[in-house]
C-alpha cells in the first residue's frame, strides 16, 4: 500500500513537473520584432537612418548587453523596460505596449532576445534600419 | 476495495496529467501539423533539394502545382496583349534583365540552381518549399547563389569581410508553416536590389506596420498577412500585377463561384462601401445630406479605384522608394581609383560606381492614370526612340470613355539605361560578376563588353554600339492603405472653380478641362 502511494505521488510529481519542462518558453522573434520596433525604437531614434537596427551589434554584443542588464549607459536596469509596470505607464500613448499589457515579462524579454539573435549583424537574418 | 481506490487514484493522476499537458502548451499543435515529429525531417540536410525531396514524400502534388505558377516560370502569356511577360524575358529600368545575371537575380526564384539558361524547370527537387514556408525567419537566399541558401560558412561577397552563416535546414524544415509577411517580403519588399526600391508601396516597414501605414496589415489591429488577400489555390496566388482586374460589376465576395481573384478591395468591401454612418463623420458638401454624400462618394467607384483616395502617398513607412536610376552616371571611381558609393543625410545610397546615380524619396504622392487592367510592355527587340521625353517601358491602357477603366494611382519610375542606338532596341547588359568572364560591367566597367555578353546570352542582335535612353515605367499602387480619416478629401481633387485643372488629377488625360460641380460656390 505504501509502495502504491509512493508510486502515485511520484507520478503526480512527474506530471506537474512535465509541463514546466515541456512548456519552457522559446522566444517568439516575430512578437519581439513588434516590441522592438514599436516600443524600444520609439525612444531609440538613432541617426543617420532612423531607429537602431538589430544588426548594429553582433550576437555576442547583444548577449553581453542583455546579460549586463544596464540601460541608459548604466544608470538603470534594462529588464524593467520589458515589465508590465513600464508597459502600463506608456500604454496610453503606445499601442504595442497596450497590446502586450498582459504578456509576462520573461516572455517578452525572450521574444526580443530571440529577435536580436536572429537579426544581429552576424545573425541568421541581419536586419537593419527601416 | 483496493482495486477501486487504485482506479480512483489513477483517475486523479490522469486528470492532473491532462490538465498539466493542456496548460503546458504541448497541445498547441492540436489542429495543425508538428513537422518536427516526422522522421524524414529529422535527418541532416546538406542542400535545399534534399529538403524538397523530403517534403515531396508527403506533399507529392505540391511541386507540380508550383511549377505551373509564375513564381516558378517567371514567364506567362498575357492573353489581353498576346505578350510573354515576366521576369524571365522582360526588360526594365532597374537591374534591367536577368539574362547573363542569373545567379544574382534568381535568389528570388522559388527554386534552386537557376545559374544559367540551362536550368532544369522540370525537376521537382529544384522547387524551393522553404522560401515561402519558413517560419523561423532564418532562411535566406543571398544574391549570387542562384537561389540556394548558405550551406557552409562563407565570406560574401568575397573580400567584403561579411561572413554568412549556414542555414540550419533541419530546423527550418521541421518548422514549416503558412506564408507570412516575412516570407513574401523577403523578395517582394526587396525588388530592384534593395528595400523598397521597386514598388513604392511594398517595403520592409510592412513586416510590422501600424494602422497609420496599413489598416489591414496593422500588427496591433487586423494583422492581415499577404495571403489574406493574395489567396492561393493550388499554390497559384491571386493578384498578379501583370494582369490586373481593375473593374468588374458588383462586389466579388469570397467563396462565390465567380470569384477568381480575391485580391481586390471589392472582394470584401463590395461596390458601395461608403455607408451613411461613415459619411456622416466627414464634412459634408454644402447642400448635400449624409445620404446624398454616401451616394456621391459611392458613385466615384465607377471612375476611381479605391486606392486612389485611400492611398494618399506611398513609401510612408520610413523606407524610401527609388524614383530615378541613371545608369549612364556609373563608372566614376573614388579618389583611390576604386569603386565608391555616396549616401545622403539619412544613409541611403545615392551613387554607386557600379550602378550610377539614384534618386530616392519617402511619402511620395502618386501620379494618376486611366487604367483598364491591360499593361503592354516594350519587349526586347521592340523599337525604341530616343528623344527629349521618357520612352515608356510599359503602358497602362485605359481611357475615360471605355467603360472599363478607373483612375489608378501609380508610381512613375524613371531611368536612364543603356540601349542599342543602331538597332534602336533596349539591351540587357551582363552586370553580375562571377569572377571569371570579365564581361560583367561590375568587373570591367565597359558597357560594350557587358551588353555584348548579355545580348549573346539571349541570342538577340547587338550592333556593338551603346548609348543611353531615358525611360519610364509605371507601377500600380495598391498597398499601404491609410486609415479612412486620412483618405483624400474632396478638395484635393476638385478645385474651387469647379474643375479638376488643379490638384491631384491635373495630369490625368480627359480631366483637364472637365467642369464638374462647384464645391465652394
Amino acid at each position: 500500500m505504501k509502495m502504491q502511494k509512493l508510486l502515485l505521488l511520484s507520478l503526480a510529481a512527474l506530471t506537474l513537473a512535465a509541463p514546466l519542462v515541456a512548456g519552457a518558453y522559446e522566444g517568439n522573434w516575430k512578437r519581439g520584432d513588434i516590441y522592438y520596433r514599436m516600443v524600444c525604437s520609439d525612444c531609440h531614434k538613432g541617426q543617420p537612418c532612423g531607429p537602431i537596427g538589430p544588426n548594429s551589434r553582433t550576437r555576442a554584443e547583444w548577449t553581453s548587453y542583455l546579460d549586463a542588464d544596464k540601460h541608459a549607459k548604466g544608470k538603470e536596469a534594462l529588464k524593467p523596460y520589458f515589465g508590465k509596470a513600464f508597459r502600463a505607464s506608456i500604454a496610453g500613448k503606445n499601442k504595442a505596449a497596450a497590446k502586450f499589457a498582459d504578456v509576462p515579462e520573461d516572455e517578452l524579454y525572450a521574444d526580443v532576445q530571440a529577435l536580436l539573435m536572429r537579426s544581429a549583424k552576424d545573425g541568421d537574418a541581419p536586419t537593419g534600419c527601416r | 476495495m483496493f482495486k477501486g481506490q487504485w482506479r480512483r487514484n489513477f483517475a486523479v493522476w490522469l486528470g492532473v496529467a491532462m490538465l498539466g499537458w493542456v496548460f503546458s502548451g504541448v497541445g498547441a499543435h492540436a489542429g495543425a501539423v508538428n513537422h518536427g515529429k516526422f522522421a524524414v525531417l529529422k535527418q541532416e540536410f546538406k542542400s535545399g533539394p534534399e529538403v524538397t525531396r523530403a517534403c515531396l514524400t508527403c506533399h507529392d502534388e505540391a511541386a507540380g502545382e508550383v511549377m505551373k505558377t509564375q513564381h516558378w516560370t517567371l514567364s506567362s502569356l498575357n492573353p489581353s496583349t498576346g505578350q510573354i511577360v515576366g521576369k524571365k524575358s522582360l526588360v526594365n529600368n532597374f537591374c534591367i534583365g536577368i539574362a547573363s545575371n542569373y545567379p544574382d537575380c534568381t535568389s528570388c526564384h522559388v527554386g534552386y540552381g537557376w545559374k544559367d539558361k540551362n536550368f532544369d524547370f522540370s525537376n521537382q527537387e529544384n522547387v524551393d518549399c522553404l522560401a515561402c514556408h519558413d517560419t523561423t525567419g532564418t532562411y535566406r537566399k543571398p544574391s549570387g547563389l542562384a537561389g540556394h541558401p548558405v550551406y557552409k560558412e562563407m565570406e560574401f561577397p568575397p573580400g567584403s569581410g561579411q561572413i554568412l552563416r549556414p542555414v540550419d535546414l533541419r530546423k527550418v524544415a521541421q518548422n514549416v508553416g503558412k506564408t507570412s509577411r516575412y516570407t513574401c517580403g523577403a523578395c517582394h519588399y526587396y525588388g530592384g536590389h534593395g528595400n523598397g526600391v521597386k514598388h513604392g508601396d511594398l517595403d520592409a516597414s510592412l513586416e510590422a506596420p501600424d494602422r497609420e501605414l496599413d489598416v489591414h496589415m496593422d500588427v496591433l489591429g487586423l494583422d492581415f498577412s499577404c495571403a489574406t488577400c493574395h489567396r492561393a489555390t493550388g499554390h497559384k496566388i491571386a493578384g498578379s500585377r501583370f494582369q490586373m482586374n481593375v473593374k468588374r460589376p458588383g462586389p466579388r465576395v469570397r467563396g462565390m463561384p465567380e470569384d477568381s481573384n480575391p485580391a481586390s478591395c471589392e472582394s470584401c468591401h463590395g461596390a458601395a462601401p461608403h455607408s451613411i454612418d461613415t459619411m456622416a463623420k466627414i464634412k459634408p458638401i454644402p447642400g448635400f445630406t449624409k445620404v446624398g454624400m454616401a451616394a456621391v462618394v459611392n458613385q466615384h467607384n465607377n471612375k476611381l479605384a479605391c486606392q486612389t483616395c485611400h492611398i494618399p502617398a506611398m513609401a510612408r513607412g520610413g523606407v524610401p522608394t527609388k524614383l530615378l536610376w541613371d545608369w549612364s552616371a556609373a563608372g566614376k571611381m573614388g579618389p583611390d581609383g576604386k569603386p565608391m558609393t555616396k549616401v545622403d543625410a539619412k544613409g541611403h545610397t545615392i551613387y554607386d560606381s557600379k550602378r550610377g546615380t539614384f534618386v530616392v524619396a519617402e511619402n511620395v504622392v502618386p501620379e494618376y492614370v486611366w487604367f483598364n487592367g491591360v499593361v503592354e510592355y516594350t519587349l526586347l527587340g521592340d523599337k525604341v526612340k530616343k528623344g527629349e521625353g521618357y520612352f515608356p517601358i510599359n503602358r497602362f491602357r485605359g481611357s475615360p470613355n471605355d467603360g472599363k477603366s478607373r483612375i489608378w494611382p501609380v508610381k512613375v519610375y524613371r531611368g536612364v539605361q543603356p540601349y542599342d542606338p543602331v538597332n534602336q532596341t533596349l539591351v540587357i547588359p551582363n552586370t553580375y560578376d562571377d569572377g571569371s568572364s570579365g564581361s560583367s560591367y561590375f568587373a570591367s566597367f565597359n558597357w560594350e563588353k557587358a551588353v555584348a555578353a548579355g545580348m549573346a546570352e539571349v541570342g538577340a542582335p547587338f550592333s556593338g554600339k551603346v548609348d543611353f535612353i531615358k525611360t519610364e515605367m509605371l507601377w500600380p499602387i495598391t498597398h499601404m492603405v491609410a486609415p479612412k480619416e486620412k483618405a483624400l478629401a474632396c478638395t484635393e481633387c476638385h478645385s474651387r472653380n469647379g474643375s479638376l485643372a488643379e490638384g491631384r488629377m491635373k495630369k490625368v488625360p480627359g480631366l483637364k478641362k472637365g467642369p464638374l460641380f462647384r464645391l465652394n460656390p
